[in-house]
């Protein structure tokens, strides 16, 4: 099962160095590499984006996908989510068990509103 | 110097557990790690052991494995690797060193681990990785190689 922008395997578009156990080791310019996990093994992915869950962090030796905080389904970087996971509520890019007093939770949004 | 200690690592097909053979690979303890460990099998991508992001967290015991490769540039020292695969909960860690000559004289300075770390290299890290690439789940248990006495006397 390939994820957009890429397709699984050794031969994939945006790799530059690759190998048969570990798939790609490096990527070409503004890829992004993604240790991606499918059962016991993981290899290394070159995204145009990073998936959901995750969120791209460029740098000079390497551009690469990081996982989002763990209350946090998909976000822009370590400290800004977008979405919350189930039983969380988003305020000013957090993720909170509980909302602030002068609002209340939106659990369709999983977001706090004022009330 | 102590002469290091050689690993016997016998790995099991978790849907042969019943019937099948395990599969036995030697293997090299380093850094005053030897000891018997046990646990699925997990490999981790060389460029996984870098930093202390909130990445995967494995449930149960596992046993890391990782296949280094000279070409992809060293984010860490091997010794910090291996450090941070155990600070991750692996039960140990297995260094595929067959293709980073430099990994196995890296490696062999260590002198404290707190859990097992174990070098393979060779027909024996390909068959480890061969069956890793196979990808199904498999429970490895790591022994101390025990040599036979005769060994020792002068014949």
């Amino acid at each position: 099962k390939s994820i957009s922008g890429v397709s699984s395997g050794c031969q994939q578009g945006g790799c530059l160095t690759c190998s048969d156990y570990n798939g790609c080791l490096s990527c070409k310019p503004r890829f992004f590499m993604h240790l991606k996990r499918i059962g016991m093994k993981q290899i290394g992915v070159c995204m145009t984006s990073c998936p959901p869950g995750f969120y791209g962090t460029r740098s000079p030796e390497r551009n690469t996908c990081t996982k989002c905080r763990s209350e946090c389904d998909s976000c822009f970087d370590k400290n800004f989510c977008t979405r919350c996971r189930a039983g969380f509520y988003l305020h000013l890019g957090k993720c909170q068990e509980s909302c602030p007093d002068s609002m209340v939770h939106n659990d369709t949004q999983r977001e706090c509103v004022l009330s | 110097e102590h002469p290091l200690l050689r690993a016997l690592i016998k790995v099991t097909l978790l849907k042969h557990e019943a019937t099948g053979k395990p599969i036995v690979v030697e293997g090299l303890f380093v850094g005053g790690s030897a000891g018997k460990a046990e646990g699925r099998l997990m490999q981790y991508h060389p460029l996984s052991l870098c930093n202390t992001s909130e990445d995967e967290r494995q449930d149960g015991d596992f046993i890391t494995i990782v296949k280094l490769e000279h070409r992809v540039p060293r984010c860490l020292p091997l010794l910090d690797k291996a450090r941070m695969a155990l600070d991750k909960g692996a039960q140990a860690v297995i260094f595929d060193v067959s293709d980073d000559a430099n990994a196995a004289a890296e490696l062999r300075e260590a002198n404290s681990f707190s859990r097992p770390v174990v070098l393979v290299e060779a027909q024996g890290a390909e068959d480890l990785m061969g069956l890793v690439n196979k990808n199904e789940e498999a429970n490895v248990v790591i022994e101390i190689k025990v040599e036979p006495k005769w060994l020792h006397y002068d014949v």
